[in-house]
């Protein structure tokens, strides 16, 4: 797996656009959690959201565009091209579009025009549709908006599978690299938090709300009672090694290997294969920082536990692990975010600290970064959960004396 | 390590309006019997078109209990029911015993709108509707529904670019074989019809109020339809070892994005073109060497025309050598099912010796003046190339062969 490498990152998160905005935010311990006013939350148990705030698409978009796009799309164009002018790539200049592609993963963008039209339907009845809407009710609008506005032409696909929707993306697009259907390919996640999305995660009892210490996202605390919905892009440029190192790119990251594994059964031990598949892959047997799933749900944080001590033995309890969903909240496809965190952690050397831990989990156990913590991160584990059987893991690792 | 793998399809599993199983499917393919009819599932007096290929008699009770049925949409119990044929078709009854080397990679297009649909409706009109209805609305839930099923532990994705994402679980299942990832791929997809995406393509005004008529000088647009394709993907050398019935294999493939327009095509057919010409470099292959090129055909006005375009930039003069056709004409057009119903199709050819027809298709016109295969006819068909276009401009192009098997 050591020929694909991330050259490129461009975030648009609830604690900062941009990676440096992002990475004051996370490394500063930014809450990027807070009522929601931007909808109606009266009927839900849950009042908070980690939505994304102070975007401003025009310095992406043209604003003529602008309004005919949702938000995910405009977060997807945005990213992207910050992305793309990180990595230094233009399109057809050091790259050919047609050798460009873009692989996103993105869980319910579209659903904003989805409920839009379909109120339509039945509100006004079938006389009067809006037909700008129906085209961009697709999950694929937010990629293939990005890949019109940016001239991509090469693999382009839109990928879910759950909690893991940007990791089975990443994944998606290393194949596709590796199997040289491209060059460089652009991708990531997108979320956008609705309010008919909002509703669902409350309506299915998912959500983080107040029994008396407040309504928080809380991985790993003995109190967390559920996540907080949340928003944003994490997008990254992808090259293989050789190609990086031949245009002298930055390197941020080397893939050093990833597994997937699935089944609802026995989770935990679904995770700790998948987490034991990638350290063989790359050839480690301990990584500097762990990037956690936990997303303040009770279960899944458990579960995610379980793994790390069967696939470490006791190690687990010496490895700084962190989950930046305490800032930033759980979308589906947060793991764009996540790995943007990665990239950056390594490059500064420093773990964002997990906030909200107040009461550790006598059941976790986990070294749990409280604060903010200068260490030399040469390798980290990124896990996606989902209890829906789905589980991810991926290690990255920094490549210096080879740039 | 790629290289050294190549991908097999050793089972198939169909459901849609004209055939309950790939045997009924490949009657009516044979027959070029059509399955678009008035719609019955809800309402759609009120539109411009009434009709669509619903799959009509069907109990979801024949297949199903109650209590499994309150987790399950109408996408989620076709893509079981496909599955389970396609499962036995391969021999694999489960398969616990490949545990982690077995995965699943879905397309999904509407996904469980029906049933969100329901939720919502209900909401507006002010009642309290049941949660549960939303349970099937993230795409990836058929994806898990299928691996809870046969107990697959390995990678699991679902690919959600609207009418190309089954084509596309196709290819990326094969990548995932190929890599090492997994033995043992479930691919394809499912589409049960909502209202929203009947509206949403009555509000485009791209619906043939009578059936679709790919290629035919009187289209007037598409017909929707509705089923689930499962296609077992496995490594070729491993399924000639157990000696498994091998359909054909995947020799290729392209994804890419026109970066276009997000519904329409781009007008030239050059970048459909180009995909093509990349899946046939991909699969090693001239064009002289596709015997029939199961097309996107949906009957709309400009894609038949940019898609003829877009052969004819491939094949050149011999481009009215090359019988072309579309399945739509009788199973509708089936988004997120449509990629892996084709792919049936074309694999269906190949073993019978036959070029399925464009049913109903009378007379092309001056762009479409193709040979698009009025009736089904016999034919020696080795390799097969089949298109899906998506809105956004997503493009997926694979190429099937029987090989050397």
């Amino acid at each position: 797996m050591g020929a694909v490498v991330i050259t490129g990152v461009g975030v648009i998160s609830p604690v900062g656009t941009g990676k440096d905005d992002f990475w004051k935010g996370l490394i500063g311990g930014r809450d990027g959690v807070g009522e929601i006013t931007a909808f109606e939350t009266a009927p839900f148990r849950s009042k908070k959201g980690a939505l994304v705030k102070g975007f401003h698409p025009k310095a992406f978009i043209p604003p003529l565009k602008i309004r005919r796009l949702d938000r995910a799309s405009q977060f997807a164009i945005a990213a992207a091209r910050m992305a793309l002018e990180d990595a230094g790539l233009s399109l057809g200049e050091g790259v050919a579009p047609e050798r460009t592609g873009i692989v996103i993963g993105s869980g319910f963008c579209g659903v904003v025009n989805s409920e839009a039209f379909h109120r339509g339907q039945v509100l006004r009845g079938p006389g009067d549709l809006n037909p700008i809407l129906f085209p961009n009710t697709v999950p694929n609008a937010a990629a293939s908006h990005a890949s019109i506005e940016l001239g991509i032409k090469g693999p382009n696909s839109t990928v879910v599978q759950s909690f893991c929707t940007a990791e089975a993306a990443f994944c998606f697009a290393c194949r596709q690299l590796m199997a040289h259907k491209a060059d460089a390919i652009i991708t990531g996640g997108v979320d956008e938090l609705s309010a008919i999305l909002y509703r669902g995660w409350n309506e299915l009892r998912m959500t983080a709300h107040d029994r008396g210490e407040g309504e928080r996202s809380a991985p790993y605390d003995l109190q967390r009672n559920g996540f907080i919905p949340g928003e944003g892009a994490g997008i990254m440029v992808i090259e293989r090694q050789e190609d990086a190192l031949r245009r002298k790119a930055r390197i941020y990251a080397q893939i050093l290997g990833y597994a997937q594994t699935g089944g609802a059964a026995q989770p935990g031990k679904r995770v700790a294969h998948a987490i034991s598949g990638a350290l063989q892959r790359g050839g480690v047997k301990t990584v500097d920082f762990i990037d956690g799933a936990g997303n303040s749900s009770p279960r899944l944080d458990a579960v995610e536990v379980e793994g790390l001590r069967l696939a470490f033995a006791n190690r687990y309890r010496d490895i700084p692990v962190s989950s930046i969903k305490s800032m930033i909240g759980e979308g589906i496809a947060s793991g764009g975010m996540r790995i943007a965190a990665d990239l950056l952690i390594m490059e500064h050397g420093m773990i964002p600290p997990t906030i909200n831990y107040e009461y550790p989990d006598p059941l976790c156990g986990l070294r749990v970064v409280r604060e903010g913590l200068k260490a030399p991160v040469r390798t980290i584990l990124h896990t996606g959960i989902s209890l829906d059987g789905t589980y991810m893991a991926i290690l990255l690792g920094r490549t210096d004396g080879i740039s | 390590m790629r290289d050294n793998k190549r991908v097999v399809i050793t089972g198939m599993g169909v459901i849609c309006a004209t055939g309950g199983s790939v045997e009924e499917f490949l009657v009516s393919l044979k027959e070029g019997r059509q399955g678009i009819r008035e719609i019955t599932l809800f309402d759609c007096s009120g539109y411009s078109s009434q009709v669509a290929a619903q799959i009509e008699g069907y109990d979801p009770l024949d297949f199903f209990d109650r209590r499994e049925l309150r987790r399950l949409s109408r996408v989620d119990q076709f893509v079981l029911i496909a599955a389970r044929e396609a499962f036995a078709d391969a021999g694999l009854k489960n398969t616990i015993d490949h545990g982690e080397r077995s995965g699943v990679c879905l397309g999904a297009g509407a996904g469980g709108m029906l049933s969100a649909e329901t939720y919502h409706h209900q909401l507006l009109e002010g009642k309290r509707p049941r949660p549960s209805f939303l349970l099937p609305f993230v795409p990836s839930y058929a994806t898990d529904r299928l691996a809870e099923r046969y107990r697959l532990q390995g990678p699991r994705t679902t690919v959600t670019t609207a009418c190309s994402s089954s084509a596309t679980s196709i290819a990326y299942g094969a990548e995932l074989i190929r890599w090492g990832e997994a033995d043992v791929m479930a691919c394809g997809g499912g589409e049960a019809l909502s209202e929203l995406t009947f509206g949403g393509f009555c509000s485009l005004q791209v619906m043939d109020s009578f059936p679709c008529r790919p290629f035919d000088a009187q289209r007037k647009g598409l017909s929707l339809g509705e089923g689930a394709a499962v296609l077992i993907l496995e490594e070729k050398e491993k399924a000639r070892r157990k000696g498994a019935a091998i359909y054909g294999e995947l020799l290729g493939y392209a994804l890419g994005g026109e970066a276009f327009h997000i519904t329409a095509p781009e007008e030239t057919g050059r970048e459909e073109a180009r995909i093509m010409s990349e899946a046939l470099q991909d699969a090693g292959v001239t064009p002289g060497e596709i015997d029939y090129v199961n097309a996107h055909g949906t009957g709309t006005i400009l894609n038949d025309q940019v898609e003829t375009l877009a052969i004819k930039e491939v094949w050149g003069e011999d481009a009215h050598e090359i019988p072309v056709s579309s399945t739509k004409s009788m199973i509708g057009h089936c988004l997120g099912a449509a990629g892996g119903l084709e792919a049936v199709a074309s694999l269906l050819a190949m073993r019978h010796h036959f070029i399925p027809p464009t049913a109903g298709f009378e007379r092309g016109d001056e762009i479409c003046d193709l040979d698009y295969v009025p009736q089904a006819r016999e034919d020696e068909t080795a390799i097969v190339l089949s298109n899906s276009f998506a809105f956004g401009g997503n493009c997926t192009t694979l190429i099937f062969g029987k090989g050397d098997l």
